[in-house]
């Protein structure tokens, strides 16, 4: 074990004084991945700072018919929806006393926005047709993007207000009550936005990618990814090649005289090709954290994925080397192989999730991979990713295997 | 009992069309002494010690080091061997020290043990001094020092030597064969391996010379000198006619063999203070005038030529 462990860390120590091989390693995919990710509308660059937004409501209680509850404030509800978990990110919303003082701070420049909830909002959402009110946006002219975002979500929020009324009035006439009875239509839509089925339709986090920060940054991520596993066979392919150079340069024969077994010394190659990408994955995960705020997803999730594609990166360079003669010949190979792969495995962002694309993309030991960590960006657990890791570990078994018998029969 | 015993040991790369490398050779190492084997390119000499070292499996025969089959036992051969390959076969990217451990480790050395060796061997191929200086910043002769002393690290019973002087300068080549003397002394057994006369001559306490994959002939140097007789070589110069001048000569008493090396003809004779006075009538006879005269004593050239027909190439 410690001739392993001598073998495993020479290689990695002549790989880290290996400039230009390491700038293929690291530099490459990064640079490939902000370049893309700019492109792509992704990136730190693009990323923009939540927009301060005054919220003012005024929403007062109406008078409830005789024999009914009074309806619950909308403008509660709609405040929820301008705070809630999936909109921090892109409105930092502080509520005011009065109209007066959310515009106040507008002019202060302590916020971009000014959003003005009506005495009337929740009286003209439960009120008789044609009943009208308006949601007052005040706005600094110079934060133009801010009001855009603001804009947007609050239109969406009264478009889902104005649909939850709709779709109530067409429930009752349904249910064959008399049309236009209003109390009816009233009471279902109360009842539709208390039992929250508002408020979840209205997760515009997922519905609006205009507003979306989140998405931008998995951009970046998952274009990284790509670059990562893709690069990684390449690392892989570097550190396995120098079987076949230190076979030629003497220093492999020379182990051959040592007192050290074949099985020994083609296990330090294996370690030294798996610590290796190892340690470049790794390298390249906290680099995307750093430069491009990616968020890998779960500890645990992250480190089974890391183990898995460094695995099947590995076991993919050994079984090219072990059936290659040359470094020459193991150069050209890899790189058509590894090409190959990556176009139908989806490594430069051309992931799809249907069609025979798909299918094909599921049979590759790379495809599946890329899935598995675009699951844990999004924040997806082991059970999340076990589906995908299935392909990719039973290539790099099959992987293993073959090589370590092609090179039993070598070195026999 | 002799440390190296080989019996019938043969090689054929690549069987069954492939070159017979190694044909059915036979001899014996005895332990503190220097054996050399001594022959051309090609002759067989780094195969042999390949097969020796069990990275080569031999097509017949076997052999024993320090009692343990080469066939059989491999590991137990490589604990006792040490292997300087013909071509250099370091890390040009790490230090000489850094070299020196990570082989001391593959040697099955560590801690204390390991770091006293490495500083030994270092003292010993004069590389102190230069320990945390990468290979490839090496000249050619420190280079092979290092090589060298990767075989000494866990002080091996029999140390092979496969052409260590091969392209490096008198002074580095003087060292090794001085280092190489000291091993001697100190009891380790040496198998050397060289196209170079004066090298087998100088060190060996025996020699094998080698040719096609056979042994040839084997023996001290006083032994293999003496199966010329007690020839003499002499070579000779003449101005014109020197065809003509080779077919008088070879009928001279006391002239064995006589041949044409280019400008020059190459006799082989029993006495050369009783023959030269003829080879100068002969060619005055002959309407040439001799220009240079050489006469060398029996040496393992003459040997070779006199076994082969053909000039050991130096
Ligand atoms: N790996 C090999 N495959 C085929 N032929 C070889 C191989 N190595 C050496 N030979 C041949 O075997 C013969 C002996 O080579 P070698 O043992 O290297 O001679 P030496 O070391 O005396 O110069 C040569 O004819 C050489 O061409
Ligand atoms: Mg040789």
């Amino acid at each position: 074990m410690t001739k392993v462990w001598a073998i495993a860390w020479k290689d990695l120590r002549s790989t880290m004084g290996n400039v230009p091989g390491l700038a293929m390693m690291l530099l490459a995919p990064l640079a490939l991945a902000g370049l893309l990710g700019f492109a792509f509308g992704g990136g730190d660059s693009f990323e923009i700072s939540a927009t301060k937004v005054a919220l003012a409501s005024e929403d007062a209680r109406p008078a409830a018919a005789p024999g009914q509850e009074a309806p619950p404030l909308a403008g509660d509800a709609f405040a929820g929806i301008l705070t809630s978990e999936g909109l921090r990110d892109v409105l930092e919303v502080t509520e005011a006393k009065s109209a007066a003082a959310a515009r106040a701070r507008v002019d202060d420049g302590d916020a971009a926005v000014a959003v003005v909830v009506p005495r009337d909002f929740t009286a003209a959402l439960y009120g008789a047709e044609g009943q009208k009110t308006a949601v007052e946006l005040y706005v600094d002219p110079t934060q133009e993007f801010g009001m855009a975002i603001t804009e947007s979500v609050v239109m969406q929020a009264l478009l889902d207000f104005n649909g939850a009324r709709a779709a109530a009035t067409v429930a009752v006439a349904v249910a064959g009550g008399p049309a236009g009875n209003d109390d009816a239509a009233q009471t279902a839509a109360a009842r539709f936005v208390q039992d929250g089925g508002v408020s979840q339709a209205l997760v515009i986090a997922e519905r609006a990618p205009s507003a979306g920060e989140g998405e931008d940054a998995s951009t970046v991520g998952l274009i990284l990814a790509g670059m990562m596993v893709f690069f990684m066979f390449f690392g892989a392919g570097n550190v396995a090649r120098t079987i076949l150079t230190e076979d030629q340069d003497g220093t492999l024969p020379r182990m051959l005289t040592t007192p050290t077994p074949t099985a020994t010394i083609l296990g330090g190659k294996f370690a030294s090709v798996f610590l290796t990408v190892s340690v470049q994955l790794i390298v390249l995960l906290i680099g995307g954290a750093i430069l491009f705020s990616i968020d890998w997803g779960r500890l645990d999730v992250v480190a089974v994925l890391t183990v898995v594609t460094s695995a099947v990166a590995s076991g993919l360079a050994l079984l090219i080397i072990s059936v290659v003669r040359t470094p020459g010949q193991a150069g050209a190979i890899s790189a058509g192989v590894y090409l190959v792969l990556g176009l139908l495995g989806g490594n430069f962002g051309t992931a799809t999730d249907a069609g025979t694309y798909a299918t094909v993309q599921g049979f590759t030991p790379n495809g599946p991979l890329l899935r598995g960590w675009d699951a844990a960006m999004r924040g997806g657990g082991l059970a999340d990713i076990s589906g995908d890791l299935v392909v990719p570990v039973a290539f790099g078994l099959a992987f293993f295997a073959v090589a370590v018998w092609r090179f039993r029969r070598r070195y026999a | 009992m002799s440390i190296v015993e080989v019996q019938g040991l043969s090689k054929r790369y690549d069987p069954p069309k492939g070159v017979l490398a190694v044909d059915d050779v036979s001899f014996t190492i005895e332990r503190g002494e220097i054996f050399s084997l001594l022959g051309p390119n090609g002759a067989g000499k780094s195969t042999t010690i390949s097969m020796l070292s069990c990275l080569l499996r031999p097509s017949g025969g076997d052999a024993t080091v320090d009692g343990h089959s080469i066939v059989g036992d491999a590991q137990a051969v490589k604990s006792v061997i040490g292997v300087v390959p013909q071509d250099i076969a370091v890390y040009p990217d790490m230090t000489a020290r850094e070299n020196l451990v990570f082989w001391g480790k593959m040697y099955g050395l560590a801690g204390v043990e390991l770091t006293s060796r490495v500083d030994e061997v270092l003292e010993l191929i004069s590389l102190v001094d230069r320990q945390k200086d990468r290979v490839d910043k090496y000249s050619g002769g420190m280079k092979r020092r290092v090589n060298i002393g990767v075989a000494l690290l866990h002080r091996p019973k029999i140390l092979y030597l496969d052409e260590p002087t091969v392209g490096i300068d008198p002074q580095s080549r003087r060292s090794i064969l001085d280092g190489i003397l000291t091993f001697r002394e100190q009891g380790m057994t040496v198998l050397y391996t060289t196209h170079y006369m004066a090298e087998a001559q100088e060190l060996s306490d025996r020699i094998g010379i080698i040719d096609h994959g056979k042994m040839i002939a084997l023996g001290t140097h006083g032994e293999l000198v003496k199966i010329v007789g007690e020839e003499a070589r002499v070579d000779v110069a003449v101005d014109r006619q020197l065809d003509g001048m080779v077919e008088r000569w070879s009928g001279l008493r006391g002239v064995s063999k006589a041949s044409v090396e280019e400008d020059h003809a190459e006799l082989l004779v029993d006495d050369a203070n009783e023959v030269l006075p003829h080879l100068f009538e002969e060619a005055a006879g002959g309407g040439s005038r001799i220009t240079s005269v050489n006469v060398s004593e029996p040496n393992l050239e003459l040997v070779f030529l006199h076994l082969t027909g053909r000039a050991l190439r130096e």
